[in-house]
C-alpha cells in the first residue's frame, strides 16, 4: 500500500508550484480565508479584552488573596458570614470590605481628569493580616478614623493631591471631603484607582449601614491539596448564595458587549462561508483546468488517494497561509480597535483597557475554523478529481461545455426548499420560519445554474443595447450560459453578500422605527437627571431620597418618578432589576407592552412581589405573564409573579426586570436613585424652574440634568452614529463577495485563454475583448443582484418576524427600498470593477502565446 | 538517366581514363552495391561518345606497365552536358509492377490479392527498416550526401506503403467492379445512333 | 515466457445497438526486449489495445497477463501500483507538468512510490543524460522543444526502471526530424536498454524503428510482420534497388 507521508513530499511540491504558478488567484482565493479569519479572530479579542479589564478593574485592590467571597448577585450582604469563616479550620485571616465603583463626572476635578475610583471600605487591623499595605508616604488608617483616606501615588499625581489635602468625592450624600492621611505605591495593573477608607465610613459614603459585598479569606497553608479541601468548606459554609472568585457585577454591560460580539461572529461566519465559496470555485476550475495532468499522473502510478492529497494539500496550504495571515491582521485590526475604543471606555465606561487578550481556545477555534473552511470546500473537488479516469491523460484538451440536463435534481430540491421557506412563514413558529430562511438561500443556490440561462437572456439583453453591434454581449451571455453552474457559483457569492446586506438593512430599518417609538414613550418626560454611565447601573452612584425630594418641591413640577437598581440573577443568568414607583413611573415615563396590559401591571407591581420583564429576559427564561420566577436576592430566593412583558428604550437589549421599589428595598436593601425623571405642570415656568433644578443638582455631581426631548435627539443622533458604524460593517461584508466576482472572472480569462487568443487572432480588436469580458462581468453581477435583492427581501422580513414574534421587541417590517438600490449600486459597481483587471489582461494577451496555452 | 552523361560531367571535371572513370561514379553513389557499372559499359559509352565527337582521346604512355588511355570532354560535349543539366529528367510514374502483379491476380484468381498485398508490404517494411537503421549509422557531419539518398529511399518506401493502405482499403470495392477489358476497336460499320 | 501477453482481448464501448466493438478476441504476446509497433488505420482499436495493455482501462472479456500474472484481477489500487512500478507511459501530447522541471517531471513515478525525493531525482538526472538531456535538466515545459519534453517524458517512462514502455502516438506531435530522434531512442529504449516498448503509431517511416508489426483493422490483428535487422551490406543492397526502382 501507497506510504502517504513518504507522497507527502510530491504532493506539497506539486501544490506549492501551481499555487505559485497561479500567483492572482492563489491571493484572491487565500484573501477570501483571510477575511473571515481576521473578522473572527479580530472582533473575539475584543470581547476578552474588555473582560479582562473589567476583572482587573475589580480586582486590582484585591492582589494576592486566596479566596474572595461576593454575593452571586454582587449586591451586599451582612456581615455575619465572617465570623462562621473565622471559625472554619486552615483559616488564618478574614476580613470583610465594602467596595464600589464611583464614577466621575467629567470636569469633577479642576486639576486633572479622572474617570472612576473604587472605593473601598476596609477594617483596617483586619486587611492588613491579609495584605501588605505598605505606604509610600503617611499612614495607615485605623479603626476608628473618619474623614481619611488612603490613595494612591497615580491618584495623587493626576489629582495634583499631597498628604494633608483634602479629596472630594461625589456620593449619595452628595460631595464629601476626605483628608489624605496615606499615599501607597502606584499600582501597576490597568484598573480605577482605589480609595481606600474604613468600613464604617464606606457605609455611611454609600448609605449602606452594616452591609459588606466582599470578604477576603487568607489560608493557613500553602499545600495545595489542602487549600483545595478548606476552600471547599469556605464554599459550603457561604451557600448556594455566594461565589467565591471574582465579583459580578459589571455584568450588564459583558451581556451587551455579548450580543455585539455574537454579531461580528455572524459576520465572520458569513465571510468564512463565502470564502468557502470561493474556494470551491477555484478547485473546480483547478480540477477542470488540470483533467489532463491528473490524468497523467494516474496513468504514471498515483493512486486516488494521492490525487485526493494532492488537492487537498493545495488547499491546506492556502487555508494555513490565509489563517496565518488573517490572525495576525486579526490581532492587528484587534489592538488597534482597542486602541480606538480605549479613550472612549476610559472616558464613559471608567474602565482601562489593557493590552489585547488572546484566549487559547480563541487561536485553536480560528485555525480549526479557517483550514477546515478551506479543507472542506477543496473536498468535493479533490474527489471528483480523484474520479478523473487515467485515460483522460491520452485525450486531446477539447473545451468542456456542460451538457445541461433540462431538469436536475438540484433544481427539484432547490425549488423544494423555496416552497418551504415560503410555507413556513404562514406558520408564524419563530424556528421553522429561521429554518426557512436558511432553506431559502440554499434554494437560491440550487436552482441558480438553471436560472441563469434565462437571466443571462434578459440582462444580455439589456447589456446588447449598450454594447450595440459589437456582438460582444452575445459572446459574454454565451460564456455564460455554456457553464451554467460556474456563473451560478459566483452568482451565488455575490446573492449571498447582497441578500446579507439588504436583509440587514431591512432590519437595521425597521429596528430604527421600532426603537423611535420606545424612545418616545420611555423618555418622553420632560427633565432628566441622568448618571455618567446609562445603561451600566451597577457602577452608577445614585442619590438617597433627599434629591427626589427636593426636586418634588419645586414649584411647577407636576411628577418625579425614580429608577433604582439592584443586579439580581435568575438560575446563572444576571438580570438587571429596575426599581420604580408604580404610582408615578406611568405619569411620567411608560413601557412598551407586548404582554398584559400598562394599567393593571402597574397596579399589580405595587401589590405583593410581582414583577415586569423586558423581552429579552422573558425570552430567555421562556417566562409569560402569569408565570412566576425566583430571583436570588441578599435575603436569598424570592419568588415573583410575572405581571406583564414590556420594554423601555435603554434597557432593550439586557435582561431587564421592574420591581417596585418597597420590594427592591426590602429584598435587595436598594433605596438609590440611579435615574430620575420630571415631568412638569402644564403652566409651570419653564426657565425658573430649571434654575431651580440646576442649583439642586450642583449638589450630586454625578447627575447630569437634561431636558427629555434634548436627550431624546441626543439618543437619535447616537443611534445615528451607531447605525452608520453598522453600515460600514456591511461594506466589509460585501468586500468578499467582490473578491468572488473578481475571482470567478479571473479563472474565467484563463480558462478561456485558447479561445480569446483565437478571437484575438481573427481579428478582435483588444477594446471588443476587453468589453467582451466586462459584459460577462456585468451580466454575473446583474444576476447576482437580482437574486440577492430578493434573497435578502425575504431574510430580512423573517428576522424582523423573528425577533417581533420572540417579543424581544415589537418591530413592524420596513421595506429597505435605500437597500434594495444600494444593492443594485454595489453590486454593479463591484462587477464593473471586478472585471476591470481580467478584462485588461484578456485584451493585453499575447496572441500567439495564448492560442499555445494548454 | 544514362551512364552517358555521368561519364561527360566526369570528363567536364577533368580528363581521365577508363578506370579512373568507373571509380569516381562508384564513389558518388556510395558504392559498387548501389548502382554497379561494369567496365565494358563504361568502354562502350566512350566509344560512343569518341563517335558523335563529344570526347577525344589521347594516347598516353605509362611509364610502366600497358599505355592508358586519357580521354577529354570537346565543345559538343560541353554542349550536350549544358542540354542535359537544363532540361527535367523523366520518371514513369506509372508502370508499376506490384500493380500489374495485383491486377493479374485479380483476374485470374490464382492469388489470394490479401496475401499479395501482405507480403508486398513485409517486404516494403523490411526494407523500410533496413534503410532506417543504415541512415541512423550514417554519420550526418561526413556522409550528408548519402543520408540524402536514404532520404529518398525511405520517401518513396513510405510513400508505397501508404499507397498499399490504400489499395487494402479499396480492394473490396474494386473486386465488386468490373476488370478493365481492352477497349477494342469495333469492326465494320459503326452502330447507328438510332434505336 | 512473454513479458505480455493477451489471450482473446475484448473491448466493447457502449452496449445494445450502439455498442461498438473496439477490440475482438486479440491475442498477441510481446517478449522481454521487444519493439512493437501497431498500426492500423483510425478506429482499428490500436489504442483501446494500448490501454489495456497498460490497465488504464479494462477489458470487456479475455485478460491480460504481464510477467503471467493477470490484470483482471487487481483492484484498482493493486493496478495503479504496477503501473507505477511495471509500466512506464509515453504520452502523444507529452503531458508534463508545466510547473515542475525536466528533473521533477522525471522524478515523478519514483516519487509517487515513496523514493525519498533526493534519491528520487539522482535517478531522473541519471535518465535525462541517458536521453541527451544533461544540459537541460532545469529546464521547465515551456523553455523546451517537442522533441525535449517527448525525451523527458520518456525518462520519466524509464524513471521506474519498468519492464513494459507502452507509447501512444509518440510523436505525433513532433516534426519529422524530432520524430526521427524520439524513434530512434525508442528504439534504444528496447535494444540497448531492455525494455519492452509497445508504440502505436500511424506513420511507417516511425514503424520501422520496430522489431515487429502489428497491423490491426476492425479490432483485429489482420497481419503482422517481423522486421529483421541485417547487415549493413543487405541495406546497401536495397538501396540499389531502390535507385532501379527510380530510374
Amino acid at each position: 500500500m501507497l506510504p502517504d507521508t513518504l507522497t507527502m513530499s510530491i504532493q506539497l511540491t506539486l501544490a506549492a508550484r501551481y499555487l505559485w504558478g497561479r500567483k492572482l488567484r492563489t491571493l484572491l482565493t487565500t484573501l477570501a480565508i483571510i477575511f473571515g479569519v481576521l473578522v473572527i479572530f479580530g472582533m473575539n479579542i475584543l470581547l476578552p479584552t474588555m473582560l479582562s479589564a473589567f476583572q482587573t478593574s475589580l480586582l486590582n485592590a484585591s492582589g494576592q488573596v486566596d479566596v474572595l467571597i461576593t454575593h452571586k448577585t454582587g449586591e451586599t450582604f451582612a456581615p455575619r458570614l465572617i465570623n462562621r469563616i473565622q471559625d472554619i479550620r486552615g483559616v488564618r485571616a478574614v476580613s470583610g470590605s465594602l467596595e464600589r465603583t464611583i464614577n466621575i463626572p467629567a470636569n469633577f476635578y479642576r486639576s486633572g481628569t479622572v474617570g472612576a475610583v473604587s472605593l473601598i471600605g476596609i477594617e483596617p487591623r483586619a486587611a492588613q493580616q491579609i495584605r501588605d499595605y505598605t505606604l509610600a508616604q503617611g499612614r495607615f488608617l485605623q479603626n476608628n478614623d473618619t474623614n481619611v483616606a488612603v490613595i494612591t501615588g497615580a491618584l495623587a499625581d493626576t489629582l495634583k493631591l499631597k498628604l494633608g489635602d483634602d479629596l472630594t468625592l461625589p456620593t449619595v450624600q452628595g460631595a464629601v471631603k476626605l483628608k489624605i492621611i496615606g499615599i501607597r505605591q502606584t499600582l501597576t495593573m490597568p484598573g480605577n484607582e482605589p480609595v481606600w477608607v474604613t468600613l464604617s465610613e464606606a457605609q455611611k459614603l454609600l448609605n449602606l449601614p452594616n452591609r459588606i459585598n466582599t470578604i477576603e479569606v487568607k489560608l493557613d497553608t500553602l499545600d495545595a491539596a489542602q487549600r483545595d479541601a478548606i476552600t471547599n468548606a469556605i464554599a459550603e459554609t457561604a451557600g448556594d448564595d455566594y461565589q467565591l472568585g471574582g465579583l459580578a457585577s459589571g455584568s450588564e454591560f459583558l451581556a451587551s458587549l455579548q450580543s455585539a460580539q455574537l454579531a461580528f461572529n455572524g459576520l465572520g461566519f458569513l465571510a468564512l462561508f463565502m470564502g468557502g465559496f470561493i474556494i470551491f470555485n477555484t478547485f473546480r476550475t483547478v480540477v477542470a483546468e488540470r483533467r489532463h495532468d491528473i490524468g497523467m499522473l494516474r496513468a504514471i502510478g498515483a493512486s486516488r488517494r494521492t490525487i485526493i492529497g494532492l488537492i487537498l494539500v493545495e488547499g491546506i496550504l492556502q487555508g494555513v497561509l490565509g489563517t496565518a495571515i488573517g490572525i495576525g491582521l486579526g490581532y492587528l485590526a484587534g489592538a488597534g480597535i482597542v486602541a480606538a475604543v480605549s479613550g472612549l471606555f476610559q472616558d464613559f465606561l471608567h474602565i482601562t483597557l489593557g493590552a489585547p487578550v488572546i484566549e487559547p481556545m480563541l487561536l485553536v477555534v480560528t485555525i480549526v475554523l479557517g483550514v477546515g473552511v478551506t479543507l472542506f470546500s477543496g473536498l468535493m473537488p479533490a474527489l471528483s478529481a480523484s474520479r478523473v479516469p487515467p485515460l483522460e491523460a491520452l485525450r486531446p484538451s477539447v473545451a468542456q461545455v456542460e451538457t445541461v440536463r433540462r431538469i436536475s435534481k438540484a433544481t427539484i430540491a432547490g425549488i423544494l426548499l423555496i416552497v418551504f421557506a415560503g410555507a413556513s412563514l404562514f406558520t408564524h413558529n419563530i424556528s421553522i420560519v429561521a429554518l426557512g430562511g436558511l432553506c431559502f438561500l440554499i434554494g437560491l443556490v440550487l436552482l441558480a445554474p438553471a436560472l441563469v440561462k434565462p437571466i443571462a437572456r434578459v440582462f444580455g439583453g439589456l447589456v446588447a443595447v449598450v454594447f450595440a453591434r459589437e456582438g460582444t454581449a452575445d459572446l459574454a451571455r454565451g460564456n455564460l450560459t455554456r457553464q451554467p453552474s460556474r456563473a451560478a457559483i459566483t452568482a451565488s457569492a455575490t446573492m449571498i453578500g447582497l441578500a446579507i446586506l439588504v436583509a440587514a438593512v431591512g432590519v437595521l430599518m425597521s429596528l430604527r422605527g421600532g426603537i423611535d417609538n420606545v424612545l418616545e414613550k420611555s423618555l418622553g418626560s420632560d427633565y432628566l437627571l441622568l448618571p455618567p454611565a446609562l445603561g451600566t447601573w451597577g457602577s452608577d452612584l445614585g442619590a438617597d431620597e433627599n434629591l427626589a425630594n427636593r426636586l418634588r418641591a419645586v414649584y411647577g413640577v407636576r411628577a418625579v418618578s425614580t429608577t433604582r437598581f439592584a443586579a439580581t440573577s435568575v438560575g446563572d443568568k444576571q438580570v438587571n432589576l429596575l426599581g420604580i414607583d408604580p404610582e408615578t413611573f406611568p405619569q411620567v415615563s411608560g413601557l412598551n407592552f407586548s404582554e398584559g396590559d400598562s394599567r393593571t401591571a402597574f397596579e399589580q407591581l405595587a401589590q405583593g412581589r410581582a414583577i415586569i420583564l423586558n423581552g429579552v429576559g422573558a425570552a430567555q427564561y421562556r417566562l409569560h405573564a402569569g408565570d412566576s420566577v425566583k430571583l436570588a436576592s441578599p435575603e436569598g430566593e424570592q419568588t415573583y409573579q410575572v405581571v406583564g412583558v414590556a420594554n423601555d428604550f435603554i434597557n432593550t437589549k439586557i435582561s431587564t426586570a421592574y420591581i417596585s421599589q418597597a420590594n427592591l428595598k426590602r429584598d435587595f436593601h436598594k433605596t438609590e436613585d440611579v435615574l430620575i425623571q420630571i415631568d412638569l405642570a402644564p403652566n409651570a415656568d419653564v426657565a425658573q424652574v430649571e434654575a431651580r433644578f440646576q442649583e439642586i443638582v450642583a449638589r450630586y455631581p454625578q447627575f447630569k440634568l437634561i431636558s427629555g426631548s434634548a436627550y431624546v435627539q441626543e439618543m437619535r443622533q447616537t443611534f445615528n452614529a451607531a447605525f452608520s458604524f453598522y453600515y460600514i460593517l456591511l461594506g466589509f461584508l460585501a468586500l468578499p463577495s467582490l473578491i468572488a466576482i473578481l475571482n470567478t472572472l479571473a479563472i474565467g480569462v484563463i480558462e478561456r485563454t485558447r479561445e480569446i487568443g483565437m478571437l484575438r487572432a481573427i481579428g478582435a480588436t483588444r477594446r471588443q475583448v476587453r468589453r467582451t469580458i466586462l459584459a460577462e462581468a456585468i451580466l454575473l453581477a446583474a444576476t447576482g443582484t437580482a437574486f440577492g435583492i430578493l434573497a435578502g427581501l425575504y431574510l430580512g422580513y423573517v428576522i424582523v418576524l423573528g425577533i417581533g414574534a420572540s417579543g424581544m421587541f415589537p418591530l413592524e417590517y420596513s421595506f429597505p427600498f435605500a437597500g434594495a438600490l444600494a444593492a443594485v449600486a454595489v453590486g454593479l459597481l463591484f462587477g464593473v470593477i471586478a472585471a476591470l483587471i481580467p478584462a485588461r489582461q484578456a485584451a493585453q494577451m499575447d496572441i500567439i502565446h495564448a492560442l499555445r496555452y494548454e | 538517366m544514362s551512364v552517358r552523361h555521368a561519364v561527360l560531367g566526369l570528363l567536364a571535371q577533368r580528363p581521365r581514363h577508363g578506370y579512373e572513370l568507373r571509380a569516381a561514379f562508384e564513389a558518388f553513389v556510395g558504392g559498387r552495391e548501389n548502382w554497379e557499372v561494369n567496365p565494358a559499359q563504361i568502354y562502350a559509352t566512350l566509344t560512343r561518345l569518341e563517335e558523335s565527337g563529344l570526347v577525344r582521346e589521347h594516347g598516353m604512355a605509362q611509364a610502366s606497365g600497358p599505355e592508358k588511355r586519357i580521354y577529354s570532354i570537346t565543345r559538343q560535349g560541353k554542349d550536350a552536358l549544358r542540354e542535359w543539366f537544363s532540361t527535367a529528367i523523366e520518371r514513369e510514374h506509372q508502370r508499376d509492377e506490384f500493380f500489374i502483379k495485383l491486377m493479374l491476380c485479380l483476374a485470374t484468381g490464382q492469388a489470394d490479392p490479401y496475401k499479395l498485398i501482405q507480403t508486398q508490404r513485409a517486404k516494403l517494411y523490411q526494407d523500410l527498416h533496413n534503410i532506417t537503421v543504415q541512415r541512423t549509422r550514417a554519420n550526418p557531419q561526413a556522409e550528408l550526401a548519402r543520408i540524402l539518398l536514404y532520404d529518398k529511399a525511405i520517401m518513396y518506401l513510405e510513400a508505397d506503403l501508404r499507397w498499399m493502405d490504400l489499395v487494402q482499403a479499396r480492394l473490396d470495392e474494386i473486386m465488386r467492379q468490373p476488370m478493365p477489358e481492352p477497349d477494342l476497336k469495333p469492326r465494320g460499320r459503326p452502330r447507328k445512333m438510332q434505336d | 515466457m512473454s513479458l505480455v501477453q493477451t489471450q482473446d482481448l475484448t473491448k466493447i464501448y457502449g452496449s445494445g445497438e450502439t455498442a461498438v466493438t473496439a477490440l475482438d478476441r486479440v491475442n498477441v504476446k510481446i517478449d522481454a526486449g521487444e519493439f512493437v509497433a501497431v498500426m492500423g488505420p483510425s478506429g482499428c482499436g490500436k489504442s483501446t489495445l494500448l490501454h489495456l495493455l497498460g490497465g488504464l482501462d479494462r477489458p470487456t472479456s479475455g485478460e491480460v497477463l504481464i510477467e503471467g500474472a493477470s490484470l483482471g484481477k487487481l483492484s484498482d489500487d493493486k493496478l495503479t501500483e504496477l503501473r507505477r512500478r511495471k509500466i512506464g507511459f509515453v504520452f502523444q501530447f507529452f503531458n508534463l507538468i508545466p510547473v515542475l522541471d525536466a528533473v521533477e517531471n522525471a522524478a515523478l513515478p519514483v516519487m509517487l512510490d515513496g523514493v525519498n525525493a533526493s534519491k528520487a531525482k539522482t535517478q531522473a538526472r541519471d535518465w535525462l543524460e541517458r536521453v541527451g538531456l544533461q544540459n537541460r535538466l532545469h529546464s521547465r515545459p515551456d523553455q523546451l522543444s517537442g522533441g525535449q519534453q517527448q525525451r523527458v517524458a520518456i525518462a520519466r517512462a524509464l524513471v521506474a526502471e519498468p519492464a513494459l514502455v507502452l507509447a501512444d502516438e509518440p510523436t505525433g506531435n513532433l516534426d519529422s526530424r524530432a520524430a526521427d530522434e524520439i524513434a530512434g531512442l525508442l528504439r534504444q529504449v528496447a535494444e540497448a536498454w531492455g525494455r519492452s516498448v509497445v508504440m502505436v503509431t500511424h506513420d511507417p517511416r516511425i514503424a520501422a524503428y520496430a522489431d515487429r508489426i502489428i497491423f490491426l483493422k476492425d479490432g483485429t490483428i489482420v497481419d503482422e510482420t517481423r522486421l529483421h535487422t541485417k547487415d549493413g551490406q543487405d541495406a546497401e543492397m536495397v538501396l540499389g534497388k531502390m535507385k532501379v526502382l527510380a530510374e
